[in-house]
């Protein structure tokens, strides 16, 4: 899933403040997920709102919705109402759904009250990481599943540097593991620690972010 | 103090303790509401009570060492800090929002409890 963070509170306050009727828009899937904005993140941030514009004596309408993605355009039907009414709405979808509302509603001032993270998973209660950066050319394969661009913090394909220590990374020693040492141990497990003895050629990263904005076309799924 | 507290209770614990206290004046402007565990209380639950009106939530948990869903009164608590920041960025005072850990029978307790969170909210009411 797609993985993110509610901004901090007084960022979204500066970002609402020219605006008297606000939607504050969830989305149902990744970010219900991570808790970062789904239904109950709405109606946490829309009270919290209400509450500092009660303080400031400031009277603004709030209304609250989620819908099922943002990132789709037939979801946005059920609040075409909502959005009709309010004069900026604030997505609490990652950065896709964020821009896609503004695409579907053009012309209606669409702000995010999110940062958006990582594809990750969720490890534990409350607790998730960063599994894949879509790099557009999957090798996990020679990695025992395990990708070494999202997983080392140096994106390191042939080898660990020498900032892995006891299995941890020098990057963050507390919070993050050694991508290499990972690699390692399962494919030692597997039986095919010899194949890392492979060298790596130069990775093609214009497959990725760095080729451009990315687009698919499924040719048998066009209308 | 204007609009009064709402006391989240766990049904096995602060309720108990709560319904123990009868008639006693400390009661008065306190609306308890029943749950199963303190863990069922979520922080937009306790703000929303809030935006509504009241002064003030307590939640009312069993001991952390004793709670009878093992976890419910820790959870609650983390819950009560979100909130309470939450507050703190609203500017509204984080006193709104209190936890007590309390067991069926420290009636006295919670008397005293209550009476600390009331003279905190008429405190922070005769500032604002």
């Amino acid at each position: 899933m797609i993985t993110a963070v509610r901004k901090p509170f007084d960022e979204i306050r500066d970002l609402v403040k020219g605006y008297d009727r606000l939607l504050i828009l969830g989305c149902g899937t990744c970010v219900t997920v991570c808790m970062a904005g789904g239904e109950k993140e709405v109606g946490i941030l829309a009270s919290t709102l209400r509450l500092a514009d009660q303080k400031d004596g400031r009277s603004r309408e709030i209304t609250e919705a989620t819908i099922e993605r943002q990132c789709d355009r037939e979801f946005f039907d059920a609040v075409k109402e909502k959005m009709a009414a309010a004069d900026a709405v604030l997505s609490m979808a990652c950065g896709v759904g964020a821009q896609f509302c503004g695409e579907v509603f053009a012309g209606k001032a669409v702000l995010p009250a999110l940062n958006t993270k990582f594809y990750g998973t969720t490890e534990g209660p409350g607790v998730w990481s960063a599994r894949c950066s879509g790099c557009g050319t999957c090798v996990i394969a020679d990695f025992g599943g395990i990708c070494p661009v999202t997983r080392c913090s140096k994106s390191l394909l042939n080898g660990p540097c020498g900032g892995s220590s006891k299995g941890k990374c020098e990057v963050d020693p507390a919070n993050i593991e050694c991508g290499w040492q990972l690699i390692h141990d399962r494919m030692k497990l597997l039986g095919r620690l010899a194949d890392l003895e492979a060298v790596q050629p130069l990775k093609d990263w214009s497959t990725g972010r760095d080729g451009g904005p990315g687009r698919i076309v499924k040719e048998d799924a066009t209308l | 103090m204007k609009g009064g507290i709402v006391a989240l209770c766990c049904e096995n614990s602060g309720w108990k303790a709560l319904a123990s206290l009868g008639d006693d004046p400390v009661l008065d402007g306190v609306e308890a509401v029943r749950l199963p565990c303190s863990g069922k209380a979520e922080t937009g639950m306790m703000l929303k009570i809030l935006e509504k009106g009241a002064a003030g939530v307590l939640v009312l948990g069993c001991p952390k060492d004793d709670c009878t869903f093992l976890r419910g009164s820790a959870r609650a608590q983390k819950r009560v800090a979100v909130a309470r920041a939450a507050l703190k960025d609203a500017g509204v005072g984080e006193e709104r929002v209190r936890m007590e850990f309390i067991s069926s029978v420290d009636t006295p307790r919670l008397a005293e409890a209550i009476r600390a969170m009331k003279a905190a909210l008429e405190a922070h009411e005769g500032k604002a």
